[in-house]
């Protein structure tokens, strides 16, 4: 070691505080939660009337569900996405993440809603053989609900998975709940600690199972995509070729999912008062992430759209009109400015990084901006009509929500944060043992006369 | 009198290629090779696949022996509205002119090759070798025509040459260039009249006629939007319809 | 993972410019013989400029080949330079430090080698000038910007420019450090090459913000260079092979695969030919091949989807194209050669730690990538040719002739002999890097364990 490098006195909360003070946050009671959850619950059971009304209207006008294959990839597309933002970083031994872990896996649990909101979606889409006809998909002679099947495997593994992780990452902060909590709590704390106590295999076993997850989750995120793209998108688009999709579909899912963690981040540390948790080194560092996510926003955009415009064949200007320049040219333009402009001309300036609020607001823009891509892609492919023609001959009109439309989408984001405050419920918000481990392997210094970090890097 | 910019503008040069009457006797390739001084095709150039034929004939078999049907295609540059070869090019050496036609400047060529790569209909010839003729030859090479060098790409030019004599004559005469007045060298050559040339712009001329036929129909551009200047007359088939209609 | 082997800045310095200040015996031997091949490689270029592109194996369809595809080869090859430097700096990563220099010299020359191929593959080499340089201003004629052609030469002039200048600030501290150890005509060549360089607080402030700056300035260039290269292909619509929107990412990170392959190739070649061994450690290509997997694999799955939105289409010269690329005699040979070494040898290798911190083995593994890049490309650029659009009569087919391999060796050997004169005058390891490396390692104490730990400066909000 350097000689110019001296020890700097550690402000950092230690285990026993930092237990105290998270354990208490997650009473019921506490905060305000209680009316927020009621307030969700309300909402939720609007977003309920809005799906019973679209299933009443019938699965047979393929248009009507333009809107709602939106909203399920769009929670597929954030909640589902944002675990991602603590796997990758942990698989790359990044130290700044370990605050942000449990904020980012906690919103595997906003999954079940995009599942039971995937289930009705499942009878609108068409099935692969019509009237003897069969339609182009990535299936090809397969059976005729396939897409079907395999959407739901997806679909049901990545909440399964999300699920495991969360569970797995959180063991050892649930032995902590169940050692620190009163009543229910506790009980269903016990349980799920699964007799942790913290021996040298269990957490060798612990450390295994988080990244096999993870690595699994990430897999089955691009494999999600990948076919929910394919099948609710790409194949009802007739002509519609277009291979950087599925990637550009999975990577902008990836810059909403930190957008999601960002706010997330954001109001558990203002309404927990967790300042001395989330710091703002994992907002700069999420949110050089999200600059750097913008960027490839538009690069992955540009590579299929200059691809079509300069081929200019039928089906190329036909997929252009549909999506970009046509009745849609609102949305895009508004997506483009929202995920793409705004955050490259506000991110790209440290100050604005290196903020709480900054990266925040953008954070907001971007998850809006990210809503209107995915209408603009799915209103428009769910209203496209010649399934079986070369390319599309007519380019759909403009489909505007109805009433039960606008519904889903109020209740779809309700019912989401309140999967994600009913998980705060039983597992701290910030992981107890990230943090402490943290505190463990960084220890602040001062080198020369500035200040410095020595990060340890084990095997 | 007409003023020469009226004159430019008022032309869009078209052919007309109607397949039910091709015999497929390669009249027109044989009238291309001569007109536009393209380099003798040996056996080993079409062994190599880089024989020129502005002009080919594409002949396809239907059916099995005795069974047996030949449909032959001629297939020339088709003179894209949309061509895909044109923005490709690095130096502007192939261009769309004012009178719909696809251009092709040698001088400015410098081989990239990228524009026969851009067109779907394989019209387009690239120089490999510096072209040589037989001295007994080198006193037919028609004077018109630039004799292509090495390295350069090259493609059917309407016989641009001949297109311009007309337009010169018809001015020097003070009149409009007549229907059928201007003919490349293909279309003279074709002893059945598949093949028919003319103003687009001319509504009374035949090819404009022809344009209108519902039999016609333009290659690849339901799919690739290159919006040709050629326009095919489907083949009808007699005992088809025969059968079709009792 | 990173054994750590103290050396003094001595050792460092004498060991590091063993190259630079003593000529090691092989050195003249491999030079020469390269040349030959070099000059070989240049009198086969006359030799085509005199008779024309006859010569080649290309033919109607096929109009490009194994040329092009030899340039699509070093651009993505060129990929490694800023890969390592730029994004492993931005990124912090520690262990990119000792090739930090070879990489970004490798850019330079497989771009200087890349640039050349599209005038050798050119009809009328001699008049290319005109569409790289605006010309002849009294025609009014400008080159085509609305050619890819035009975009190829301004991206890969940028990154070269880019480049170039990346090396020179990356190099310009061991400059000062030869001229204070070499005398004559040496030392007045590095005095005026390290412009003034002295060491001092200032110039290292300088000299770290230029890199930084230039790292993040040279990202966006690295990556629109190879996806400008792919749109060569991807924008033509008449070739149904190429007409795909996946081309720009996938050539990227096919470039990544096969750059980072190549870097490896050579800090193999250095730790055998000037004995670097305390500097190139097992670990650094443990490093790279943890970094090459998730490259390959994500490379994989793009070629994967690749193909699987070309078939999904379902149409006819789509399917022809897929028939002969992976299906007839010999492409199919080359389609599962590819394969093979592109991804299924080195990438399920580089799984075992045994594979990764053997030297040899990532040699070759190294090797057996780039054969499977230079694969892919070909396999792109030629059946999709081949098979353009429904005319069967006129589908044709394609074989490199002896000029064309020839022109493949040059480049090899014309980048190697350009590498090892830059190793006789210039050190190929950072001996600052090495030494900065030595002061931000450091060590924590966990319980009775001592865990190496790197130190990071920080500003204090």
């Amino acid at each position: 070691m350097a000689s110019n490098i001296t020890a700097a006195p550690d402000h950092r909360p230690t285990f026993r505080e930092a237990a105290a003070h998270l354990v208490a946050q997650g009473r019921t009671a506490a905060s305000g939660a209680r009316l927020w959850i009621l307030l969700l619950l309300a909402v939720t059971v609007v977003g309920v009337i809005g799906v019973v009304g679209r299933i009443a209207g019938g699965f047979e006008d393929r248009t009507a569900w333009g809107y709602y294959a939106a909203v399920v990839s769009f929670l597929l597309s954030t909640a589902a996405a944002a675990p991602m933002v603590s796997i990758a970083p942990t698989l790359a031994r990044a130290s700044w993440v370990r605050p942000v872990t449990r904020v980012s896996q906690l919103f595997a649990s906003v999954g079940v809603v995009t599942a039971l909101l995937y289930i009705p979606l499942m009878f609108a889409l068409p099935p692969l053989v019509e009237d003897g006809v069969r339609r182009r998909s990535i299936w090809f002679g397969s059976p005729p609900l396939t897409p079907h099947v395999w959407g739901s495997v997806a679909i049901l593994g990545l909440v399964f998975i999300g699920l495991a992780l969360l569970w797995a990452s959180s063991i050892p902060d649930l032995r902590t709940v169940a050692e620190t909590a009163t009543g229910m709590r506790r009980r269903i704390a016990r349980r799920l600690a699964m007799g942790f106590i913290g021996t040298d295999t269990q957490w060798k076993a612990l450390r295994m199972r988080i990244g096999v997850l993870g690595a699994f989750y990430f897999v089955f995120l691009v494999f999600t995509h990948l076919v929910f793209s394919a099948d609710f998108a790409v194949a009802l688009v007739a002509g519609w070729k277009d291979a950087i999709f599925p990637m550009f579909h999975a990577m902008t899912s990836l810059q909403s999912g930190l957008a999601s963690t960002i706010i997330a981040a954001f109001f558990i540390r203002k309404f927990g008062r967790l300042e001395r948790y989330l710091e703002l080194d994992q907002f700069w560092a999420m949110s050089k992430l999200m600059f750097a996510t913008s960027l490839l926003w538009f690069y992955f955009f540009f590579s299929a759209f200059i691809v079509f415009w300069y081929g200019r064949t039928a089906s190329d200007q036909a997929i252009i009109d549909t999506m970009v320049g046509g009745p849609y040219r609102w949305a895009f333009i508004a997506t483009f400015m929202m995920s793409f402009v705004i955050p490259l001309f506000t991110l790209m300036w440290n100050p604005v990084r290196h903020s709480i609020k900054g990266p925040t607001i953008i954070a907001s823009i971007i998850l809006a901006g990210m809503f209107l891509d995915r209408i603009r892609i799915y209103a428009a492919a769910w209203s496209a009509r010649g399934i079986n023609d070369k390319f599309i001959r007519e380019v759909p009109a403009t489909h505007w929500p109805d009433i039960f439309d606008v519904l889903v989408i109020v209740g779809a984001v309700g019912a989401a944060a309140l999967a994600f405050l009913l998980a705060t419920r039983l597992v701290p918000a910030v992981s107890l043992w990230e943090i402490q481990y943290m505190r463990l392997l960084t220890r602040p210094v001062r080198f020369g006369k500035g200040h410095a970090v020595i990060i340890a890097k084990p095997d | 009198m007409v003023s020469p910019a009226q004159d430019v503008a008022s032309h869009s040069w078209g052919m007309a290629v109607d397949i039910d009457r091709c015999i497929g006797c390669q009249a027109c390739v044989v009238a291309c090779q001569a007109e536009n001084n393209l380099p003798i095709n040996e056996e080993d150039h079409f062994h190599q696949a880089r024989a020129f034929e502005w002009i080919r004939v594409e002949r396809y078999w239907e059916g099995e022996f005795p069974n047996i049907k030949a449909h032959f295609i001629p297939i020339l540059c088709q003179h894209c509205e949309n061509a895909p070869c044109e923005p490709v090019c690095p130096v502007y050496a192939t261009y769309h002119n004012d009178q719909g036609m696809n251009v092709q400047v040698y001088n400015r060529c410098v081989g990239t090759r990228y524009c026969a790569n851009g067109c779907p209909y394989h019209v387009r010839f690239f120089n490999y070798w510096e072209p040589v003729w037989p001295e007994s030859l080198r006193n037919q090479l028609n004077p018109d025509v630039t004799v292509r060098s090495r390295g350069v790409m090259e493609k059917c030019s309407f016989c641009i040459q001949r297109i311009r004599r007309g337009r010169i004559d018809a001015r020097k005469e003070g009149r409009q260039v007549r229907d059928g007045e201007i003919q490349p060298a293909c279309v003279q050559a074709c002893p059945t009249n598949t093949l028919v040339f003319g103003d687009l712009n001319d509504p009374t001329s035949r090819v404009s006629k022809l344009r209108n036929d519902r039999r016609s129909y333009r290659l690849l551009n339901d799919t690739l939007r290159t919006e040709p200047n050629v326009y095919y007359l489907a083949r009808v088939d007699t005992t088809e319809a025969e059968a079709a209609h009792g | 993972m990173q054994q750590h082997r103290e050396l003094s800045e001595k050792q460092i310095n004498t060991q590091l410019l063993n190259g630079a200040l003593a000529t090691p015996g092989w050195w003249k031997f491999a030079v020469i013989g390269l040349a030959l091949i070099v000059l070989a490689g240049f009198a086969t270029f006359g030799f085509m400029v005199n008779s024309g592109i006859g010569l080649t194996g290309k033919s109607r369809p096929v109009f490009w080949g194994a040329l092009i595809t030899t340039f699509v080869f070093w651009v993505g090859i060129s990929h490694a330079g800023i890969m390592i430097s730029a994004i492993l700096r931005l990124t912090q990563a520690e262990w990119r430090r000792p090739v930090t220099r070879a990489a970004e010299l490798l850019t330079v020359f497989s771009l200087i080698t890349a640039l050349t191929f599209p005038i050798i593959h050119a009809g009328r080499p001699w008049r290319i000038i005109y569409w790289i340089i605006p010309y002849d201003f009294s025609r009014g004629i400008w080159p085509n910007v609305r050619s890819p052609l035009v975009w190829d030469p301004a991206a890969i002039g940028t990154y070269l420019t880019g480049s170039i200048l990346f090396l020179y600030v990356a190099l310009l501290p061991d400059l000062g450090n030869l001229r204070d150890r070499t005398i004559g005509w040496r030392n007045t060549l590095y005095s005026v090459l390290s412009l003034g360089w002295r060491g001092n607080s200032r110039q290292w402030r300088l000299q770290t913000t230029a890199g930084i700056l230039l790292s993040a300035l040279m990202l966006p260039i690295f990556v629109s260079v190879h996806s400008i290269v792919s749109w060569d292909f991807a924008v033509t619509s008449g070739v149904e092979g190429w007409h795909s929107t996946i081309f720009a990412p996938y050539f990227v990170i096919g470039a990544v695969h096969s750059g980072v392959a190549a870097v490896v190739t050579m800090m193999a070649l250095m730790r055998w030919l000037w004995k670097w061994d305390n500097f190139i450690r097992p670990e650094h290509f443990d490093a790279l091949a943890r970094l090459l997997i998730v490259v390959g694999t994500t490379w994989f799955a793009f070629t994967m989807i690749e193909i699987l939105y070309s078939l999904y289409s379902l149409e006819a010269q789509e399917l022809a194209f897929r028939d002969m690329q992976i299906f007839q005699w010999p492409w199919a040979l080359l389609f599962v050669i590819f394969l093979i070494t592109g991804f299924f040898i080195p990438v399920p290798a580089w799984f075992f730690k045994r594979v990764r911190n053997s030297i040899p083995l990532m040699f070759w593994t190294s090797i057996s990538v780039n054969i499977g890049m230079w694969l892919e490309r070909f396999l792109i650029i030629v059946p999709s040719l081949a098979r353009k659009q429904p005319f069967v009569y006129t589908w044709g087919s394609y074989h490199p002739s002896l000029v064309e391999i020839m022109m493949i060796l040059w480049s090899l050997a014309f980048v190697a002999m350009n590498m090892l004169l830059f190793a006789r005058f210039f050190p190929l390891v950072p001996l600052f890097e090495q030494k900065e490396s030595q002061v931000f390692s450091s060590k924590i104490k966990i319980g009775r364990a001592s865990v190496p730990a790197v130190l990071r400066e920080r500003e204090q909000e």
